[in-house]
């Protein structure tokens, strides 16, 4: 399982990584990249997003491919 | 290309980094200011309220940077009784916008090097005790760090801290400017409830002209992927049915108690990234203000003119901010962790025995001896809070 971003819903607001316990999030300029080496997917990223801009997908699947 | 060299860095080009650098340069320190965004203060992701007197005290007499005065509040409870607070300390709607854009130019003029579009990625502290401060495109060297990143606050993680929020410590927000016709513009509206926002509270922040800031906050316990979101348009359609919704945005209020210890070796942390935040209210804007002004001068005073850093000295920081607001702050997180505890019943039975009340003898202090009348110990608490 890995966290994905869906970068149109995303304000870039930063409240996600306040709550990641492994600094895995990062916001950049132009958008918020996660690092999948460092995340333990504990979701809470997932949870806080006020605009359910992540979520947890499983990568066998097609997993880019995010309404 | 080679390391570029300050007596002072600060990153994030908020109220509490600006007023850092700002004071820090005016006392000729060579300081940069570094923030993520090409444009700082927008979007605004406050409701951009602030008490008379705090205004004053930390931001001054500049009421070129007020949209708006406030003379009442309401309060809402989950079943819709409205309790009205005639007697509140004046305060204002201010323009953050502006604020936040004169703030960082002021910090430019004193002298500070303006950084912008740089978000810094990573701190390191080096074998001379200086700091590495990392930008994709650069690597920037200084004495004394102040970090000022925000609800976030994931540079303190390099340098040795855990800021890292639990669920139950974050209030979840999404909001945005309505314009309404019908709103009251000299009162801020407070709503409260499980279906409202759970774990929080959604306002109606009159800007003036019809305009208002609107938004709500839900516990990070009661969050799940687009709550918050999901409340905030349930709630426009019900309370403002038909407003114009322009710029709607979200953003996290940490509601935690304040990062202990405020310094380690040459670095500081400041603002909402120390988690310096009223837990009740979720207002940070003058502890911001006033922590950001404290961390520059102590750090322009520390600062050896051969370059030395007084580590010593740095340590005043903490304890003038313990001293003026630190006790107050620890206060509002116990007061948080009582509130979250109440259900919409107890809301809703404080409420009726407040209606009752002359709103214009209504002030703070009594609302809040009513709710805890059955809770002598939080009581204390609670009146010193506002003391
Ligand atoms: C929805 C909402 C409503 C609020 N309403 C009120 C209110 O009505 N009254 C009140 O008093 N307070 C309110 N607050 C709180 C208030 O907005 C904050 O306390 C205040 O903005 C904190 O200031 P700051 O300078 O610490 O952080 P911020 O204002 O968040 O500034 C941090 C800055 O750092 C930059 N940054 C972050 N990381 C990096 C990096 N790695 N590199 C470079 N730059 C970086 C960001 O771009 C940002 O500009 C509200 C907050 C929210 C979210």
């Amino acid at each position: 399982m890995t966290v994905k971003l869906n970068n149109d819903k995303c304000d870039r607001c930063g409240t996600c990584i306040g709550v990641c316990p492994t600094n895995a999030l990062l916001l950049l300029t132009a958008s918020l990249v996660i690092d999948s080496d460092r995340c333990n997917t504990c979701e809470r990223c997932v949870v806080i997003c006020p605009f359910g801009a992540l979520s947890l997908a499983d990568d066998s699947s097609a997993s880019t491919n995010m309404t | 290309m080679a390391a570029l060299t300050y007596d002072i860095a600060v990153i994030g080009a908020g109220p509490a980094g600006s007023m850092a650098a700002l004071h820090a340069a005016r006392l000729n320190r060579r300081v940069c200011l570094f923030d993520r965004n090409a444009r700082v203060g927008v979007p605004v992701r406050c409701g951009e309220g602030i008490g008379f007197r705090s205004f004053i005290a930390h931001a001054g007499n500049r009421l070129e940077w007020t949209k708006n005065k406030i003379s009442r509040s309401v309060m809402v409870s989950p079943s819709g009784i409205r309790v009205t607070i005639g007697n509140i300390d004046e305060s204002y709607i201010l323009d953050r916008e502006k604020m936040d854009g004169d703030l960082v130019r002021e910090a430019a003029h004193a002298g500070a090097d303006l950084f912008l579009s740089t978000p810094v990625t990573e701190v390191r502290r080096t074998g001379d005790g200086s700091y590495e401060c990392r930008s994709p495109d650069r690597t920037f060297c200084a004495s004394i760090v102040i970090v000022a990143d925000g609800v976030e606050s994931r540079i303190a993680r390099f340098l040795g801290w855990n800021t890292a929020l639990s669920l139950s410590d974050v209030e979840t927000c999404a909001f945005c400017r309505v314009t309404f016709p019908l709103i009251d513009q000299e009162t801020c509206v407070f709503y409260v409830g499980s279906t409202v926002a759970p774990g929080g509270y959604a306002w109606i922040f009159p800007r003036g002209k019809g305009e208002a800031n609107v938004g709500l906050g839900i516990n990070g316990t009661k969050s799940s992927a687009g709550r918050a979101k999901e409340c905030l348009l349930k709630f426009l359609d019900k309370e403002l049915p038909g407003a114009s919704v322009e710029n709607l945005h979200c953003g996290g209020v940490p509601v935690a108690r304040w990062v202990r210890p405020l310094v380690r070796d040459g670095a500081l942390l400041v603002g909402d990234a120390a988690r310096q935040v009223n837990n009740i209210s979720g207002a940070g804007i003058h502890y911001s203000l006033f922590a950001g002004k404290l961390a520059g001068l102590t750090a322009a005073q520390a600062m050896g003119s051969n370059g030395s850093v007084d580590y010593r000295l740095l340590a005043r920081y903490e304890n003038e901010w313990k001293k003026t607001y630190g006790k107050q702050q620890d206060r509002s997180y116990a007061l948080k962790e009582f509130v979250m505890k109440t259900d919409d019943a107890f809301l809703d039975r404080i409420a009726a025995s407040l209606a009752k009340e002359p709103p214009e003898r209504m002030n703070y202090p009594r609302v809040f001896t009513r709710t805890f009348s059955r809770h002598p110990l939080l009581l204390l608490k609670a009146a010193r809070l506002f003391g």
